[in-house]
C-alpha cells in the first residue's frame, strides 16, 4: 500500500476503456497491418504472389525493377545491352507498386505532424556501414523473397516453409544478439 | 479498361503504405527489434507488434474469405510448396532452393540487428529523416539491381534451367 505512494510515477496495471488510439500502439499496427494485407489483397487483385500485401523487400525490388525496365536513356540501354530483364510479379509489370514509398510518405506526415521531423545521424554510426548492409540484407532478403513481416503474414495463411522461414529469423536474431553480447564483454 | 484497374492497385498500395507507414512511425514498429528486444531486455512492446501481424493476418484471411474475396490458401495440399519470389521470378521447382531461401532468411535478420531495425522500420527512419536509413535505401536500391544482374543467373544455373 505504502510503495504505490511513494513511486506515483507507476502506472496502476487496471485496465480502463479509452477510444484514443493509445496502449500497445506496435500491437494495433501489427493488427492493423496484417487486415490491410488481407484487405488490399481480396479485393483490390494483389493476387499471384500470395500474401503479398505489404512487404519491404519484394515491393522495393519491384518498383526498382519497374523503373529500370521503364525508363529510357541511358539506364535501359546499358542493361538491356547486357541481355538483361528484370523479373516482376506479373501484377505490378504495367503499374508500379508503391507500397514503399507510401511507408516512406506517411512515416514523414507523421514525423512532421508531431514535430519529430528533423535529419539528424541515424542509428547506425557509419555511412559506409549502413549503405553495405541494405546492400546485403536486399541480397539475402531477395533469396526468400519476403520480408519479415510478408514472412509473417505468410505463416498466418498456413504457409509451412514461410513458419521455417519465420524460425530462421529468429535463430538470426538470436544468434546476432549472442555474437554482440560477445564482442561487448571481450573489449571490457 | 484494364488500365484502370491496373492503376487501382498501384492507388491503394499507396494508400495502404502511407497508412501503415504513418502508425509505424507512431507506435516504433519493428519486426527485428521485437525479437532482439525481448531476447536481451525482456521488453515484449514490440513483438507484440509481430504477433499482432499474425493475428491480424488470422482474421483477416478469414474475413476476405467469408466476405465474397478471394484469397489463395496454401492449407491444400500441393499449394503450400509455394515460394513467392523466386518461383514467380524464375520458374524453378522450389524444393531445390528451400536451404538457400533458409541461408537467406537467417542472415536477412542477423545483418538487420547489426543495422538495428528491420527493412520496414528502415523505410519509416528514412522518413523521420535518419541518415542512416535514407543511405540504407540507397543501398537497397544498388543490391537489387546486383541481384538481378549477378545473383540471378546463378540461381537459373542451380536449378539447371538456362535462360532461353
Amino acid at each position: 500500500m505504502d510503495q504505490a505512494n511513494i513511486s506515483p510515477n507507476v502506472k496502476s496495471p487496471r485496465w480502463k476503456p479509452s477510444f484514443k488510439l493509445g496502449g500497445n500502439m506496435a500491437l494495433i499496427t501489427g493488427i492493423t497491418m496484417g487486415l490491410l494485407a488481407a484487405a488490399v489483397q481480396g479485393y483490390f487483385g494483389l493476387q499471384p504472389p500470395a500474401g503479398d500485401g505489404i512487404c519491404a523487400i519484394s515491393h522495393p525490388a519491384n518498383i526498382v525493377n519497374w523503373l529500370v525496365n521503364n525508363l529510357t536513356g541511358w539506364v535501359m540501354g546499358f542493361f538491356h545491352a547486357a541481355g538483361t530483364k528484370f523479373t516482376i510479379h506479373s501484377i505490378f509489370v504495367t503499374v508500379p507498386v508503391l507500397t514503399s514509398v507510401g511507408f516512406i510518405i506517411g512515416s514523414f506526415i507523421a514525423a512532421k505532424k508531431n514535430k519529430e521531423f528533423k535529419l539528424r545521424r541515424g542509428p547506425v554510426r557509419d555511412n559506409a556501414l549502413a549503405f553495405i548492409l541494405g546492400f546485403l540484407i536486399i541480397n539475402f532478403g531477395l533469396l526468400w523473397g519476403s520480408c519479415p513481416i510478408r514472412t509473417a503474414i505468410l505463416a498466418s495463411y498456413g504457409m509451412f516453409w514461410a513458419i521455417l522461414m519465420l524460425g530462421m529469423i529468429v535463430l538470426g536474431v538470436v544468434v546476432a544478439c549472442l555474437y554482440i553480447k560477445w564482442k561487448v564483454r571481450r573489449t571490457q | 479498361m484494364t488500365i484502370f484497374a491496373d492503376w487501382k492497385i498501384g492507388l491503394a498500395t499507396l494508400i495502404i503504405g502511407t497508412i501503415v507507414g504513418y502508425l509505424g512511425q507512431r507506435s516504433r514498429f519493428c519486426t527485428i527489434s521485437g525479437i532482439r528486444d525481448f531476447f536481451l531486455v525482456k521488453d515484449s512492446y514490440r513483438l507484440k507488434g509481430l504477433i499482432g501481424i499474425v493475428i491480424g493476418g488470422v482474421i483477416g484471411f478469414a474475413l476476405v474469405n467469408k466476405l465474397g474475396g478471394t484469397l489463395s490458401s496454401f492449407t491444400k495440399p500441393g499449394g503450400w510448396q509455394f515460394m513467392p519470389m523466386l518461383k514467380a521470378g524464375l520458374n524453378v521447382t522450389p524444393s531445390i532452393l528451400i536451404p538457400l531461401s533458409a541461408v537467406g532468411a537467417f542472415f536477412m535478420a542477423y545483418f538487420s540487428v547489426m543495422a538495428e531495425g528491420c527493412p520496414f522500420r528502415q523505410h519509416i527512419m528514412a522518413g523521420e529523416g535518419r541518415l542512416s536509413g535514407i543511405i540504407y535505401i540507397a543501398g537497397l536500391v544498388l543490391g537489387v539491381v546486383f541481384f538481378d544482374v549477378v545473383i540471378q543467373p546463378y540461381l537459373l544455373l542451380l536449378t539447371l534451367r538456362f535462360p532461353a
